[in-house]
């Protein structure tokens, strides 16, 4: 039996559903992703695993245990939340004491462990300041250790790096996993970020307009998408319809077709004439737009050097790895 | 063009300031009156004296005036922090949809003009099972109406500054429950916006007469009633007791303010 078990979980607000029929399954220690555009119900369905959100009708299974009939102070989750909500008018170390206050842990004990729970994420020195002095990053972190002192049986972290900056999201998100990797906490995160979800997950559930689209770890996601949302959402795929298909292919092609940008290669000697449009530098990656038997496709190419950069309106000729073609619903 | 700046810049402190005059000059009017021995026939005072103030400060009258004024404003405040933080509570919390309707509620108090909702009261109140007309208990009934909106806009802003959803969800998933995610995350981060919707509906209150005056008269003078019923004693008694309570609330006031620079 999983250690997360989701049964046929329905919840609806004002009449109209924001989903039906979940199912989903999670293993104990895995970190999984509930990835969605905005308004597909990512994180309502974090919210109703937390006991925030009452469910209309189903099952959550935690270690065996129907949660759904427990108020939220029983069930023994912890969360992180976007805002950070850390608590204004208390210290760092009165916020992270919090949980271990309303269970009346006596207090050598609390100190012990907020002082460890603080180290983990390498806040230690900034134990007496109030949240209003802190940066973003360090307020979720603190927001983070609060969730952790309690010692969760399962993490839910919604949208924890969205209010943050590149830089310290990318910094905090691997901390986030190598804490979770140590404490082998068995956590749901949730993220509109593709990115952030390939990179961190060990499953991805790809999630739109109340349902789930798509499991599996972040390779298949990526390589093998089921259909044409699952395509656009992940990666930067070429989604062309089944015309445009034929006509690149010289084949009839009845179906849509996803190719990936980076399964196309440029070079002088190719199968295609090709015209380049336009180019953009993405950093280590130069994405061009090409003209092929009048399709457009996009193409990425590892920006190796400046020689090899095809101006716009360069005569080019492209191929296309014929097993990186999807044909999607 | 920086002439025309500078002498533009002087145009126009000059038009302030002399508003500034203009506005304060019967203020100090009253002040050097009722510092005044007499002054009658002359363009200055003919002397400067404390006297009317010690007799002021000394006079029984008075001073349960000014107690029965506090004991009344204290007496609505207290009623509406009791009311009106659960309710704020409540509906931001459970029914934010609510919070339209109640922006419309709260302020029919001043939709009715003061002469013609204390005929109502008078009405309503005067006789029969609820008659409390005369008495104080009126007064704190409807000045907690009057303070009602003062009190909801001022906590209602504050409450939208500090998420409360995100806070309440955070205290109860640590343990806490309702109650003590509101007593402890909650209230202590509203404590600014409680305190500068009760002076500045203290200041308002204090200097209320319309309700004073038609609901309980002298029945249980409050300190407008009071200088009201006082105007044709010495006018520079009556100018130190102006002068007294200008002085309490511009404290009071004061006071609000600091406490409103801290929040921003």
């Amino acid at each position: 039996m999983s250690f997360v078990s989701v049964q046929k979980l329905h919840k609806s607000y004002a009449g109209s559903p924001v989903f039906e029929n979940i199912d989903c399954r999670i293993e104990r220690g895995e970190f999984v992703t509930l990835l969605g555009p905005s308004g597909c119900g990512k994180s309502t369905l974090l919210r109703c695993i937390a006991g925030l959100t009452p469910v209309d009708s189903g099952q959550i299974l935690l270690d065996d245990h129907d949660i759904v009939p427990l108020s939220p102070q029983k069930r023994g989750i912890g969360m992180v939340f976007q805002s950070y909500a850390l608590f204004p008018n208390m210290t760092v170390e009165q916020n992270v004491a919090f949980g271990l206050r309303m269970q009346k842990v006596k207090t050598d004990e609390s100190q012990a462990r907020v002082r460890e729970a603080l180290a983990l994420v390498e806040l230690g020195n900034f134990a007496g300041r109030y949240p209003h002095q802190l940066s973003g990053g360090q307020c979720q972190r603190v927001a983070l250790a609060r969730s952790l002192v309690t010692r969760p049986r399962l993490l839910l972290l919604d949208e924890p790096l969205s209010a943050l900056d590149a830089r310290i999201r990318k910094h905090l998100r691997e901390q986030i996993r190598a804490i979770q990797r140590e404490l082998g906490l068995t956590t749901i995160f949730v993220t509109h970020d593709q990115e952030e979800a390939l990179t961190l997950s060990d499953r991805i559930f790809l999630m739109n307009q109340g349902r789930i689209v798509q499991s599996g770890d972040a390779e298949t996601l990526y390589t093998a998408p089921v259909d044409l949302f699952a395509a656009g959402f992940i990666g930067n795929y070429n989604l062309l319809d089944a015309d445009s298909a034929s006509r690149l292919l010289q084949r009839p092609v009845t179906s849509r077709l996803a190719i990936r940008p980076e399964s196309i290669t440029l070079g002088i000697n190719g199968e295609l004439d090709a015209e380049v449009r336009s180019h953009s530098l993405l950093g280590n990656v130069i994405r061009y737009r090409v003209q092929v038997r009048e399709v457009e496709l996009v193409v990425d190419v590892l920006n190796r050097s400046p020689a090899d950069l095809h101006a716009d309106g360069q005569r080019v000729s492209v191929s296309i790895d014929p097993t990186a073609l999807r044909e999607v619903a | 063009m920086r002439a025309d700046a500078r002498s533009g810049g002087w145009y126009h402190r000059a038009v302030v300031y002399l508003l500034f005059l203009i506005l304060l000059l019967p203020l100090a009017g009253t002040l050097l009156y009722s510092l005044a021995t007499s002054w009658s026939a002359s363009l200055l005072p003919s002397g400067l004296t404390f006297k009317w103030y010690i007799a002021l400060w000394s006079e029984p009258r008075f001073l349960a005036v000014f107690g029965q004024s506090l004991l009344v404003c204290v007496g609505a405040l207290l009623l509406s922090v009791v009311l009106i933080l659960p309710l704020l509570f409540v509906v931001h919390y459970h029914f934010p949809r609510l919070d339209a309707l109640m922006n419309i509620l709260i302020l029919l108090p001043f939709a009715v003009p003061p002469v013609v909702s204390s005929v109502g009261l008078l009405q309503l109140y005067g006789s029969g099972p609820m008659a409390m007309v005369g008495t104080p208990w009126i007064l704190i009934g409807c000045y907690f109406t009057i303070a009602l909106p003062f009190m909801y806009r001022a906590i209602t802003n504050n409450l939208q500054a500090i998420n409360l959803r995100d806070l309440m969800d955070a205290a109860q998933l640590l343990g806490a429950n309702t109650w003590q995610a509101a007593l402890l995350v909650v209230l202590p981060n509203l404590r600014k916006g409680l305190m500068v919707a009760l002076l500045l509906s203290f200041s308002f209150l204090f200097g209320e007469f319309v309700f004073a005056n038609l609901l309980v008269g002298t029945r249980y003078e409050t300190l407008q009633v009071y200088l009201n019923n006082m105007r044709n004693s010495s006018g520079h008694f009556n100018s130190a007791l102006v002068i007294s309570y200008f002085a309490f609330v511009l404290v009071l006031t004061w006071v609000a303010n600091r406490l409103n620079k801290d929040k921003t």
